[in-house]
């Protein structure tokens, strides 16, 4: 059984169908890339998994999405439940006015956790996971604002695996850094995906061929192609995909 | 660049070594077999060249992964692609081995003319070749540019072991005239040992554009690079 | 072919017109700025003569033509309090339901346009509403309840626009941060988005605070003594306030002449509490501030 998977999936906005029959599996512990224009459907989609798309008015699904094997859309799924299980990181470092630590302890903290010296084990190895523990542990009392962008994504990559997630969504988790950052962030992306199943959306194909196991290629709210990465940046076999990826788009 | 992209050189690197190896090894059992005339050795050359062509094609596909995936510039860049040239060379000269080999399996004589083989320097030739291959090889893993351009000099013994051995052929045939086939033959060996040369050449070459980004080839009267020396 | 020549003059005149807008917005923010010291300065100068601790911690006597303005501080001071009592929770409530809970829905639009016109309507109305429902129909008298109440609805509408948009200027990113952990929306308010907007929130609430003290008409009818010497005892009680008081002793005094400077001093009791408000106000934020930055 996969991960996650989409089973004829289709999404509207009102009256716009953004998403057309997407059907898909995700295998457990990979890094899959979701590639294509803006505007194609790609974060859409993502954003499906841990349905924070629940929150659109008028927003429509239909179709299935199940992870391990449960339809997440089923009625009586626990929408706080589930985005535990599945953590999402988002475009621009979104850290909480607070302190680094109590920014990785937030989400065990709303989960009902409240063993101290348990949520000090755990904020120390998400820190450590995310490869900022040696730059923090001095200063885990200091405000999340005082650390630089590239720091603060970390530290939000930090805050999402600290309530142990299965899957890991991320949202063009780079599009706002520097170029060393971007590399931190991506480093970390190939490291993490032996805890998690990591889907990362991105504009940026470099970055979905350095760090990605699986690409899919959306186009028009269509999923185009949907293959091993090697094939899709050596040899797609779908025209568009070729034309996108070579920068040979309209 | 980042961690992972390291592990992904270093494999290719890797790849390539051993690739020079099994390579290293053919042209090791060619000698043997020519030698002693082995006809069983020369059946194995003959066996594991494929290998060497499988693995050929594995680097080959994996260079391009590799870009494809990775988009490297710079030193990464060069690094790649003279993997890539190496690779090919090296193909190559697992082809001389091979086509050494067959001459040796297909040899219409049953022994050697030892007083022949002296003159021919046959065994010289040989060591040469073997050296230069061994000493590129450990000029990569060092990344030592001067140990890969000392080898261009020993080229040229094996021109002209190559051309005087044209002429040491002809009069032995023209004293043997049973032995004509197998002088046209073992001429063939030398070209081959000959053309493997050049191609260790341009490995050298491909080792000091990819350490120093300075282009050798076809580039005899000057050598400087402007923007950068070593 | 040849090119017109670039027009050079032109863009002189664009620099003359700038120069002469700027001065011109510049003598007018000046010219403020200058009314409001006049104001202040005059009040100053005619009623700090007045102000003496006597002034400040003794009833009016003599008919109120003597004695001090105590019981009409401490009336005012009470009033802000009750007022903020009764709008500071609804109104923050109401802030967070239109801006967190129902933002697009028909139910908002309305809210808010009702809201709206609340803020438009003339005090006046709104003391003549509450003496009807608080102080007749409800038989809370003239008290510092019913002030308390008409003042409080008063402020209502300010206090849930501050709210609003305070929230209102929150990222989406940081809501959906928390959403995303697992946190529930009511966790997501209370843990993340309240403490974020809570520095706005507190300035508006003062800033209505202010307005309040000032406020005659609503405690009119419902609440204000023309003279009550002693404090009050209950919220059930009247009580004077400065504002009134002024009205009182400036229009239907026994002594316009022996009066007058008691009437500016207690404008200058008021107007420094207003200034002690919002300078309050701007405490208050920065401490607020700053604990969000540095914890």
């Amino acid at each position: 059984m996969e991960k996650i998977e989409a089973k004829d999936v289709n999404f509207y906005y009102g009256s716009f169908h953004a998403l057309k029959g997407i059907s898909m599996e995700i295998p457990q512990n990979k890094v899959v890339a979701f590639i294509g224009p803006s505007g194609c459907g790609k974060s859409t989609f993502l954003r499906l998994f841990n349905r924070m798309n629940d929150l659109i008015p008028g927003a429509r699904l239909e179709g299935e999405i199940c992870i391990d094997g449960k339809n997440i859309y089923a009625p009586g799924i626990q929408v706080d439940e589930l985005r535990k299980e599945v953590g999402m990181v988002f475009q621009r470092p979104n850290p909480f006015p607070k302190s680094i630590f109590d920014n990785v302890a937030y989400g065990l903290r709303v989960n009902g956790i409240k063993d101290k010296s348990f949520i000090a084990h755990r904020v120390e190895e998400a820190l450590r996971g995310a490869a900022l523990w040696e730059e923090v542990k001095d200063k885990l009392n200091a405000s999340a604002y005082a650390l630089s962008g590239g720091q603060q994504q970390r530290l939000c990559i930090a805050r999402a695996m600290a309530v142990s997630p299965s899957v890991l969504l991320m949202d063009e988790p780079a599009s706002a850094l520097d170029p060393i950052s971007t590399a931190k962030v991506e480093e970390l992306i190939c490291e993490l995906r032996n805890e998690v199943t990591i889907v990362i959306v991105t504009h940026n194909m470099q970055q979905a061929s350095r760090v990605s196991d699986k690409t899919a290629f959306f186009y028009m709210g269509e999923m185009v192609e949907y293959d091993d990465t090697k094939v899709i940046f050596t040899n797609p076999h779908k025209e568009a995909t070729q034309n996108y990826i070579t920068g040979r788009f309209g | 660049m980042v961690k992972f992209v390291e592990s992904e050189l270093a494999q290719l690197r890797h790849e390539v070594d051993q690739m020079w190896t099994l390579v290293y090894n053919q042209m090791e059992q060619a000698r043997e077999a020519v030698l002693n005339l082995d006809r069983t050795i020369a059946r194995q050359i003959i066996v594991r060249e494929r290998r060497v062509d499988a693995f050929e094609l594995k680097i080959d596909s994996d260079v391009e992964d590799f870009i494809a995936l990775y988009t490297p510039v710079a030193v990464d860049l060069r690094f790649t692609l003279s993997m890539l040239k190496i690779n090919s060379d090296l193909e190559r000269i697992g082809d001389y081995a091979d086509g050494i080999a067959r001459f040796v399996r297909d040899c219409p004589v049953d022994a050697l003319d030892q007083e022949l083989i002296e003159k021919l320097e046959v065994k010289e030739m040989f060591a040469i070749v073997l050296r230069m291959l061994g000493d590129l090889q450990q000029a990569l893993r060092d990344e030592d540019p001067v140990k890969a351009t000392s080898v261009l000099s020993q080229d040229d013994q094996l021109d002209r072991i190559n051309k005087a051995s044209a002429g040491i052929l002809a009069g032995y045939a023209a004293a043997h005239t049973d032995a004509i086939p197998f002088c046209l033959g073992f001429g063939g060996v030398f070209r081959k040992l000959e053309r493997t040369g050049d191609h260790l050449t341009n490995i050298a070459e491909e080792i000091v554009f990819y350490i120093d980004a300075k282009v050798l080839k076809h580039n005899d009267s000057q050598q400087e690079d402007p923007a950068r020396q070593a | 072919m040849s090119t017109p020549a670039y027009p050079k003059d032109f863009s002189m005149k664009k620099r003359r017109s700038q120069k002469v807008a700027f001065i011109v917005f510049r003598v007018l923010s000046l010219l403020i700025v200058l009314i409001l010291f006049a104001i202040l300065g005059f009040i100053i100068y005619k009623g700090a003569g007045v102000i003496s601790w006597d002034f400040l911690s003794k009833a009016p006597s003599d008919g109120m033509t003597a004695g001090g303005i105590f019981p009409a501080i401490v009336g005012t001071l009470l009033l802000m309090l009750g007022s903020a009592i009764v709008a500071f929770p609804v109104g923050i409530m109401s802030g967070i339901y239109m801006n967190e809970y129902a933002s697009r829905g028909w139910v908002v639009k309305f809210i808010r346009l009702m809201t709206n016109n609340l803020s438009g309507v003339p005090s006046i109305v709104f003391g003549l509403f509450g003496m009807a429902l608080f102080v007749k129909y409800l038989g809370f008298g003239d008290s510092i309840l019913a002030g308390s109440l008409t003042l409080g609805l008063l402020s209502l509408p300010l206090v849930i626009r501050t709210t609003e948009e305070a929230l209102k200027d929150i990222p989406a990113g940081i809501r959906e941060g928390s959403l995303a952990l697992g946190a529930t929306k009511l966790q997501t308010i209370w843990k993340v988005v309240l403490p974020m907007g809570m520095p706005r929130i507190i300035t508006g609430l003062i800033l209505s605070l202010g307005r309040v003290s000032g406020e005659t008409a609503p405690i009119l009818f419902t609440c204000a003594a023309y003279f009550f010497p002693q404090l009050p005892a209950s919220i059930f009680d009247q009580c004077m306030a400065l504002p009134y008081h002024l009205y009182v002793i400036s229009t239907s005094g026994t002594d316009i002449e022996a009066q007058q400077p008691i009437a500016y001093g207690t404008a200058l009791v008021l107007i420094v509490i207003v200034l002690v408000i919002n300078l309050l106000a701007g405490v208050l934020r920065r401490h607020f501030e700053n604990r969000l930055k540095m914890k």
